[in-house]
């Protein structure tokens, strides 16, 4: 009986505890513990400040959120780490301002949602980045403007190229400053073009193309479809010029325009555009931007050179130009890190960079992408914000960490030189950056990524005509442009 | 002080052991109800938390003319008016062929069924992603062999269903043994009597096997109801999100997560939510109540 009666309490004591320790709220992650960071969601969370942004030392608190760009993952975490530290060390910038930075990472398919939660809770950071162009769209209008800070050389922008630092300016306000700069171009598999007979795309800006008739042509998009024809190849070989190539075994492509969407497509092939007319309500989708689509469109479907979205998937689980199975590819600097994502990949070999091809409007537009970092109007702390955020802009490491080209001209060569190092082992023959340089005085004078009415859904409008023109060869390309310009006018009245 | 009685002893023990449970009811299921009742009611966007507005029934309102509502119901029911005879008949299927005395080990199959359970959904649907390819797929390369053309699975209106359930398909192991133990608690005297009354194999099926499992059947079609009306993360994977082709994918469960996670249109995904809600709780009383008329239990019937 006195055992049962023991059992019993001894049983219940424990449910006891059970209960009492589902109850116990979670202790805080202490943000100085860099050195091991959690592979799933957030890498780093921030330390909590007490009441006016304060620490418990009576430093001011200033916390960094990143994952929405780059920087979210683990490999990133101790050059942003190192450089928080450097700051906050004894004669570090911070630390002399009476600043405490603190850093908290996330991966970037939580990142948003944890910002619009931190932000939904009134617990939101100061300083937000690296973001792009695109992502800020999601969270723009509660930036600060950081028009006064670079005015007082607070933020610096010396040597960076006025247009890219406009890149940033949304309703009047200087929303980011572009700390790194991503310009886009032809990259090519040169191995392939050897494979079939063709001459190499030009490295510069009005340099005509060699045909295979021995033909001196523009290099267009005109051009760009040809060439794709015979470097497009099934499994018989025959390439997609001749009668007998079978569309339904391809093995190679002659061109992609991977990791993009139509606007990125129509900027490009088109020339500079937007979705919204002047007086940012009316939708259009301008005349150039037709056409560029329905270009694209008879890549995809008709002359069956750029890949489908089923092709897509089987080539390299959508990174198509790694696959090596893809002749030219239209992309970003930020590329470089996936034509060789590393040890234990598959790289492409042999390829270089041509330059941008002459738009349908008769230009060259070269799209670019930009990340930056921003301030969010929330802060409590904005001219402290604004010093600490500077201080990680101007830190090189982080800048390499990201593999983004410096905004500033003068910091470029060593970040080339790093690329460089990182293919010698690939393939000796240099890669031609200075193809990259160039490209930036082609950028679009809309930013492709620019803010719309109703951001989300304007955007999600628009990625729909991608998934369907990669998914459905029957479609009218006028009709089905002329719903999506009815949707977008829906969505910018907030339906 | 007040003596109580054994029964009410016994009562308090019983709560106070069930009380984690109803805690967390309340905690992580009562209260989260509430207060997405209360979101319904309002404009929430978490990305501007000091410009919620309450806007009584308006996200109900919406809920009647917006297009997207019916066209993901009507996904998610015609998914389910195929998913859900074929789920119940292959577990079931299955659980006979493994409870045969004839099948040479027997435990070697129910695992190889069951496995799959074992695989994360997203790493499932990724796998599938690739078997349902039309031009390098497994399926299609097999179809190839034996001179047919193997249909787009993933991109084609039409054939996302069939896409979509061989994937669901593939994941039956629960059910089926749960099917099983339903199977191997049928009386063996009452199959012995009916062959002694020139019962056939199917008239034994017909007549014993489906009544005395009908309990088992029923549990599983509650729970591949409620299942089938979640259903998200295959979809989700395939499509970015999306519900290509042409919305064919766009389940009601997909929706409101683009509302409320896509667009941070809190308050109307919350709406969605207890529409969801309601419909999952009439179709299951309805299931409920017409019970008694197809399932066998025992004395009572």
């Amino acid at each position: 009986m006195k055992r049962t009666i023991w059992r019993t309490r001894l049983v219940a004591g424990i449910a006891a505890l059970l209960i009492a320790g589902a109850c116990t709220p979670q202790a805080a992650t202490p943000s100085e513990s860099a050195s091991t960071p959690r592979p799933t969601g957030a890498l780093l969370t921030a330390q909590p400040s007490s009441a006016g942004g304060l620490t418990s030392d009576g430093k001011i608190l200033v916390r960094w959120f990143v994952g929405l760009g780059t920087g979210g993952n683990p490999e990133q975490l101790g050059a942003e780490s190192a450089a928080v530290a450097k700051c906050n060390a004894a004669d570090g910038a911070c630390t002399k301002a009476n600043i405490k930075l603190a850093l908290e990472v996330y991966q970037n398919d939580v990142a948003y949602d944890t910002l619009a939660t931190q932000i939904a809770t009134h617990n939101a950071p100061d300083i937000i980045g690296p973001i792009g162009v695109r992502a800020l769209n999601g969270f723009g209008d509660q930036l600060l403007d950081l028009s006064k800070y670079v005015q007082a050389k607070t933020l610096d922008t010396t040597g960076i190229e006025k247009n890219l630092v406009d890149t940033y300016v949304v309703n009047g306000k200087q929303i980011g400053i572009p700390y790194a700069v991503y310009p886009s171009y032809m990259y090519y598999n040169k191995a392939l073009f050897k494979e079939a007979g063709l001459s190499e795309p030009p490295h510069k800006i009005g340099e005509k193309y060699m045909m295979p008739n021995g033909s001196q042509v523009d290099w267009n998009w005109d051009t760009v479809a040809q060439i794709a024809k015979i470097l497009t190849v099934d499994n018989k070989g025959n390439d997609a010029s001749k009668a007998s190539f079978d569309s339904k075994n391809i093995v190679q492509f002659g061109f992609d325009f991977q990791w993009t969407d139509p606007r990125g497509w129509a900027t490009v092939i088109g020339g500079s555009g937007s979705a919204v007319a002047a007086d940012g309500k009316t939708a259009q989708w301008p005349e150039t931007w037709k056409k560029a689509i329905q270009w694209y469109y008879d890549r995809l479907w008709k002359d069956h050179t750029t890949p489908t979205q089923d092709y897509i998937t089987a080539l390299a689980g959508g990174n198509t130009f790694q696959s090596g199975k893809v002749a030219m590819d239209f992309s970003h600097t930020w590329y470089t890190c996936c034509v060789y994502p590393g040890d234990g990949t598959t790289p492409v070999k042999d390829w270089n960079i041509a330059v941008a091809p002459i738009s349908l409007d008769g230009k060259i537009t070269a799209k670019l992408h930009a990340d930056t970092m921003g301030i969010l109007s929330s802060t409590v702390h904005a001219d402290a914000a604004a010093l600490a955020m500077n201080f990680v802009m101007t830190q090189p490491d982080i800048v390499v960490t990201y593999g983004a080209m410096p905004a500033k001209a003068a910091d470029r060569k060593a970040f080339f030189d790093a690329l460089d190092k990182k293919f010698e082992k690939l393939d000796p023959t240099k890669v031609d950056w200075q193809v990259a340089s160039s490209m930036l005085s082609y950028t679009e004078s809309v930013n492709h990524e620019a803010n719309l009415p109703n951001f989300l859904k304007s955007d999600a409008a628009i990625k729909q005509l991608q998934s369907d023109m990669l998914t459905n060869g029957t479609l009218n390309i006028d009709n089905r442009l002329g719903d999506l310009v009815k949707t977008l006018q829906s969505t910018f009245g907030g339906g | 002080m007040m003596t109580l009685t054994l029964a009410r002893r016994e009562s308090l023990w019983g709560f106070a052991f069930v009380s984690p449970w109803i805690l967390g009811a309340l905690v992580f299921t009562l209260l989260p109800m509430a207060a997405s009742l209360v979101i319904s009611l309002t404009n929430f966007d978490p990305r501007y938390p000091d410009a919620v507005q309450a806007v009584g029934l308006a996200n109900y309102q919406r809920l009647l003319t917006d297009p997207l509502v019916l066209q993901s119901l009507g996904v998610t029911l015609k998914f389910a008016l195929v998913m859900l005879p074929l789920t119940l008949a292959v577990s079931l299927g299955l659980a006979m062929l493994v409870n045969n005395p004839r099948l040479l080990g027997r435990s070697v199959f129910r695992t190889l069924f069951y496995m799959p359970m074992q695989i994360p959904v997203v790493a499932t649907t990724i796998i599938w992603q690739g078997v349902l390819n039309l031009h390098t797929g497994w399926l299609n390369f097999g179809l190839g062999a034996v001179g047919v053309a193997g249909p787009d699975w993933l991109n084609s209106a039409f054939w996302v269903y069939p896409g979509l359930s061989l994937i669901s398909l593939w994941g039956t192991g629960n059910m089926m043994l749960i099917a099983l133990a339903g199977l191997q608690s049928v009386p063996t005297e009452l199959y012995e009597a009916a062959r002694i009354d020139g019962a056939g194999r199917w008239s034994q099926f017909r007549h014993v096997t489906l009544p005395m499992v009908s309990p088992v059947l029923f549990y599983n079609l509650i729970i591949a109801l409620i299942g089938t009306f979640q259903y998200f993360t295959q979809a989700y994977v395939l499509t970015n999100g999306r519900g290509d082709p042409d919305n064919a994918t766009l389940f009601f469960n997909l929706n409101l997560y683009r509302e409320g996670w896509r667009y941070y249109d809190m308050g109307y995904a919350a709406t969605l939510a207890w529409l969801l809600f309601v419909i999952v709780l009439g179709l299951t009383v309805i299931l409920f109540r017409t019970r008694s008329r197809w399932v066998y239990e025992g004395n009572t019937r």
